[in-house]
């Protein structure tokens, strides 16, 4: 019996773990002078751990990893794990700093009423571009058709990439189309599908990952990407002293807007760090450095004074109320729209 | 019994290791690939009850998927050329360096064989993405290469983002694996036969072609199994350097699991892929045994 119970205990163990938070976000997803900070303020220690995608954070969770406190997952992501009851409602009496938050970004369809999510930061997927480039060779820079349309791309060929992300390329195609990005109209999808297979010979990759790279260094001038990406690659070619300069604009047909949220794990081993942690991030000035590190969107009123001047001025990063209107969170598919979609992306990648 | 007992002890905790890292495995993956996916990732139960008790919730539906629509097979066979060309290749450039390394003097081999196993000692990631640089419009190599076609009048060509450098970089990921296996073949060759051959008025080329070679068999095979399988689900290289026309069967796989959230599918697919790399080797050891006994 004894033996027993010491089992259980091992078990139990991270029950009562050391003043530990595990903290599951994205990369870079987090300023290391506020995790310190936040360490202080606990006396406690963040672990982090990372993904680099929503699904596979959600893969990691259906395959059953446990012992994360904190998880940031996107809108879509966030919908899919309240509706598996994977999450701990968030107890608001802990949370005083919410009041802090536009919103704009509150009630979301994902977590209507936030019962379970906070928004933590945001990022537009967009355009950027060789600003040089784009000049010299008389191309546009607020439309989507620059990546879609051969007129333009004839210009541009092999110097072109597009993520790697059925859901955002289908979401830009269908926003060039004037269709919502949340359309699931399968003839939509088609028309969408053939946009996408005219327009492939011209781009050189399906990239969500090197891209910064190649366009600091001038490999790639045009490419479809996360606005916190396009900063990192704009500040990168600025620091490396490159006669060009990277710019990034939300397209006028509209954009995707992707709401990251912290969420408590239902299986979290200290939901009272978690809360603590949710509340502290929430403070202007700590929820600032994020933005100011990697220029994400930040939906927290009281980080603007914080901000800088340059990234808040940016109507790509902080959109104003009529490029606002025209941003759209990407929704979960079902399964059944899950697969028509799959068998197309993969018809685009093959063919 | 007894006798054997000694055998069995050595053998057992390999065996063991097998039975559960890979038997048990794949005997899981093949389950998942009868199964239905679940709602959002993962898969759905095994067995679904109502008012009559419970039922068996099975399908075939992802091998019907794959024979559906010959999309996927021919993602196979764009793979398998893919992993056939690599083969050739690495045996290629493999061979003249494992007989150079094995015929140098003794005191130099271990640090020749070192030297290929170097590179094993930074990451692979490191290394695809070296081969990014390389690649790159902006490098020095393409400067190089399209300076040279220029001459010919032949327009710069891309390397990068191209399924040539995707197979470039497999070759190279994979040329150890086909030295070491060569080497340590070639290595344990008895001089005395090549100057029995020569004492019998065979040339150089006959030499090598009819002692050499036929002695240097089982390394070819154990190299071009090391080389032609890995390949075979590789995911990484085309990932990154394969541009919109060098997508492999692997990224095929990884794509059902993280972004389609197909488990079964994704299952089925790789184990149809374990299947087609069975066939293929087996038909190939089987041929190879068949001429092999037919030789004698």
């Amino acid at each position: 019996m004894n033996r027993l119970f010491f089992l259980l205990c091992l078990v139990a163990m991270p029950g009562f773990a050391a003043d530990e938070l595990h903290l599951y976000n994205w990369n870079n997803y987090i300023a290391p002078e506020t995790v310190d900070r936040f360490e202080a303020y606990c006396k406690c220690k963040v672990i982090q751990d990372y993904y680099s995608d929503n699904e596979e954070l959600l893969a990691k969770l259906a395959a059953g990893a446990k012992g994360y406190d904190i998880l940031v997952p996107t809108g879509n992501a966030l919908a899919s794990l309240v509706r598996q009851g994977a999450l701990l409602p968030l107890d608001k009496r802990l949370i005083p700093n919410l009041k802090n938050i536009n919103p704009a970004y509150l009630n979301t369809p994902f977590d209507p009423g936030n019962r379970y999510s906070v928004p933590y930061a945001y990022t537009t997927t967009l355009i950027g571009y060789n600003v040089e480039k784009m000049k010299r060779l008389g191309l546009p820079t607020d439309t989507w058709a620059v990546i879609f349309d051969p007129k333009y791309l004839a210009r541009v060929k092999g110097r072109v990439t597009v993520l790697d992300s059925q859901r955002e390329l289908m979401a830009a195609a269908l926003k060039y189309l004037g269709y919502s990005a949340n359309d699931t109209v399968e003839a939509h999808w088609y028309r969408a599908e053939q946009v996408i297979l005219r327009a492939k010979p011209y781009w050189a990759a399906f990239n969500s990952s090197s891209y910064i790279k190649e366009l600091t260094v001038g490999n790639i001038w045009l490419v479809h990407g996360y606005s916190n990406d396009m900063f990192q690659a704009q500040s990168d070619a600025k620091a490396a002293r490159r006669k060009f300069t990277i710019g990034f604009s939300i397209p006028k047909e509209g954009a995707v807007l992707a709401l990251d949220n912290m969420v408590i794990h239902k299986y979290a081993p200290r939901p009272d760090l978690a809360h603590k942690f949710i509340n502290f991030m929430l403070d202007g000035k700590n929820s600032s450095e994020l933005t100011n590190m990697i220029g994400s969107g930040n939906p927290n009123l009281a980080a603007l004074k914080y901000i800088n001047p340059e990234i808040a001025s940016n109507p790509a990063i902080f959109p104003g109320k009529k490029e606002l209107g025209k941003l759209e969170m990407l929704q979960d598919l079902n399964m059944e729209q899950r697969r028509v979609l799959n068998r197309l992306w993969i018809k685009i990648k093959i063919e | 019994m007894a006798k054997n007992f000694g055998k069995w002890l050595i053998s057992g905790p390999p065996v063991l290791y097998l039975v559960v890292f890979f038997v048990i495995p794949t005997c899981i993956m093949v389950l998942a690939s009868f199964r239905y996916a679940g709602e959002y990732g993962g898969l759905a139960p095994i067995f679904l009850h109502d008012a009559s008790g419970a039922h068996l919730n099975l399908t075939l539906e992802s091998y019907r998927e794959f024979f559906s629509d010959f999309i996927y097979s021919w993602l196979f066979i764009k793979t398998l050329i893919y992993a056939l060309v690599t083969t050739f290749f690495c045996l290629l450039t493999a061979y003249p360096l494992a007989l150079l390394i094995a015929r140098s003097a003794s005191k130099y081999r271990d640090l020749l064989v070192l030297l290929v196993i170097l590179p094993f000692w930074s990451n692979f990631l490191i290394r695809i993405y070296a081969w990014m640089i390389l690649l790159g419009p902006q490098s020095a190599f393409s400067a190089a290469l399209n300076g040279f076609l220029g001459i010919f009048g032949v327009g710069p060509v891309r390397l990068l983002f191209t399924p040539f450098a995707v197979v470039l970089c497999l070759i190279y990921v994979q040329l150890p694996f086909m030295v070491l296996p060569l080497y340590a073949n070639l290595e344990k060759h008895d001089p005395a036969l090549l100057d029995a051959a020569q004492d019998l008025g065979a040339n150089g080329w006959q030499r090598f072609w009819r002692v050499t070679f036929p002695l240097s068999l089982p390394g070819i095979y154990a190299g071009i199994a090391l080389v032609f399988i890995p390949v075979l689900g590789i995911f990484a290289v085309p990932d990154i350097l394969g541009g919109t026309r060098g997508i492999m069967i692997g990224n095929l796989i990884k794509q059902e699991f993280l972004e389609a959230r197909d488990w079964p599918f994704g299952s089925a697919l790789s184990i149809m892929l374990t299947i087609g790399a069975m066939i293929i080797v087996g038909g190939a050891a089987l041929v190879a045994r068949r001429r092999g006994r037919g030789d004698v």
